[in-house]
């Protein structure tokens, strides 16, 4: 399959970058890996006249700790993620989901960046980043802003972001002890798959180890974007962490998707399988939470 | 349409191409440098035929701009033998019968030896997890995972 023709750019930093794609206007794309866009440009989907390249902007590589709170710079790669120490303990669950995009060899060039401003429903890393509390750092040609990850998604394939607004990183704060999160994808095969459905479960427990101080439940491919599960964390608040209150937050979630029928599977079947990786999901957010009080069990 | 002056280290050699900003690497391999042991199967980053290590890690060079190529390192099947001695793992691939119509077999070897080149023996899980972003039609995947089990049996011997 071939590519169309455009013109490439390679701005030397963001503000170069942001002044390119003001000028250029929509007839232009940022490009990253591009795992996606290049496969949209050989389909005929998309004909941009120009690409911008992000390989030469240093503000959006690191993935370093400050004032306790993780940035993630957009340029890391999924595989990156998904073995990076820097992600252990309530953060891990993060590196798993990344674990799961795509292939190896897609995860060797699919960003972070590319994976939240593509927007896709069942995108692989936006749940866990949901459940954390995902803000994110755009930069634009009138200056710098931070937006909710919650706020960013508004349908398939669309954000907030702005005309000639790049995504600088993504911050998350730092989980304590006692924090751990879940994440399974659920696809008619085990690589290089969509989700059919996936959750992400966040829980952070209370000092005596049992009560549910916190928690989130995140959702993707069972609504027009991936979304947090607000019934599902009221029925985990303040519960004491087991079986029995995963299994009603599962029953919660399963109300707060909005699954259609497509041709990976039913809305019904959709709807069921929320409530199945609910509950798991939610059994390895403990377990995770529990191993990192005070070592293994 | 903008050309660029790139230079990349192919299987250790250096190389200054003047290429289209729309060429892929795996374009540039196949038809700039003739090493067509790349091959192009599905052109969309799904089935791996493609698959080469840039930078020691596998890509899918049906999605590389080869201009994204420019300073760095790519390793093709064809750097993998010295002169007529085959690399173990190619060896191992021909010895267990892990070769059918070859088409996937470049990309498979190159996924088997970036996995080698990090986890010295890796579990059937880790081999399958490793090469599951290349597919194969012929042989249904059990002598080629064998094969990788057999390839980090003799790198280990020879590397201890």
């Amino acid at each position: 399959m071939l590519l169309p023709k455009f013109d490439y750019h390679q701005p030397r930093d963001v503000a170069e970058a942001c002044r390119l794609l003001a000028e250029l206007g929509p007839a232009a794309r940022v490009i990253a890996g591009g795992t996606d866009l290049l496969v949209n440009l050989k389909h005929g989907r998309l004909r941009p006249k120009a690409l911008v390249g992000l390989e030469r902007l240093q503000e959006l590589t690191g993935l370093e700790t400050g004032r306790g709170r993780l940035f993630i710079g957009a340029r890391n790669t999924a595989a990156h993620l998904a073995a990076s120490r820097s992600l252990g303990g309530g953060l891990k669950f993060l590196a798993q989901a990344a674990g799961c995009l795509g292939s190896p060899q897609v995860r060797n060039r699919a960003t972070i960046g590319g994976n939240l401003c593509t927007a896709r429903p069942a995108a692989d890393l936006p749940p866990a980043l949901l459940c954390l509390g995902a803000r994110l750092l755009l930069d634009g040609h009138q200056g710098s802003r931070e937006v909710a990850l919650s706020q960013f998604f508004q349908g398939p394939g669309l954000t907030t972001l702005a005309p000639a607004e790049v995504l600088r990183g993504v911050v998350v704060p730092r989980p304590g002890p006692g924090c751990g999160g879940g994440y399974i994808k659920l696809g008619l095969r085990r690589a290089m798959e969509i989700s059919l459905v996936n959750v992400a479960a966040y829980l952070e427990l209370a000092a005596d180890g049992r009560r549910i101080a916190q928690a989130q439940v995140a959702l993707g491919a069972v609504a027009p974007t991936p979304i947090l599960s607000p019934r599902a964390a009221k029925a985990l608040m303040g519960q004491t962490a087991g079986d029995k209150t995963f299994a009603a937050a599962a029953e919660a979630a399963a109300k707060d998707a909005r699954p259609i029928d497509d041709h990976r599977g039913s809305a019904a079947y959709r709807r069921e399988m929320v409530r199945v990786l609910t509950r798991r999901a939610l059994q390895q957010a403990w377990e995770q939470a529990r191993g990192g009080r005070g070592g293994k069990k | 349409m903008s050309s660029h002056q790139i230079n990349l280290i192919v299987n250790g050699v250096a190389h200054e191409v003047l290429v289209p900003a729309n060429r892929t690497l795996a374009q540039l391999l196949r038809e700039d440098l003739g090493l067509t042991g790349t091959k192009q199967g599905c052109g969309e980053g799904d089935c791996g035929s493609c698959t080469v290590l840039l930078d020691g890690e596998p890509v899918n060079s049906c999605l590389v701009l080869a201009l994204q190529a420019h300073g760095h390192k790519v390793l093709t099947i064809e750097g993998l033998s010295q002169g007529r001695e085959l690399h173990p793992i190619q060896q191992a691939f021909v010895e267990q019968g892990a070769v059918q119509c070859g088409f996937c077999t470049p990309g498979m070897i190159l996924s088997a030896k970036a996995l080698l080149d990090k986890t010295k023996r890796p579990s059937q899980e880790q081999i399958r997890k490793a090469l599951s972003g290349n597919l194969c039609r012929c042989t249904g995947y059990q002598k080629i995972v064998e094969a990788v089990s057999e390839a980090s049996r003799r790198l280990s011997r020879e590397r201890s």
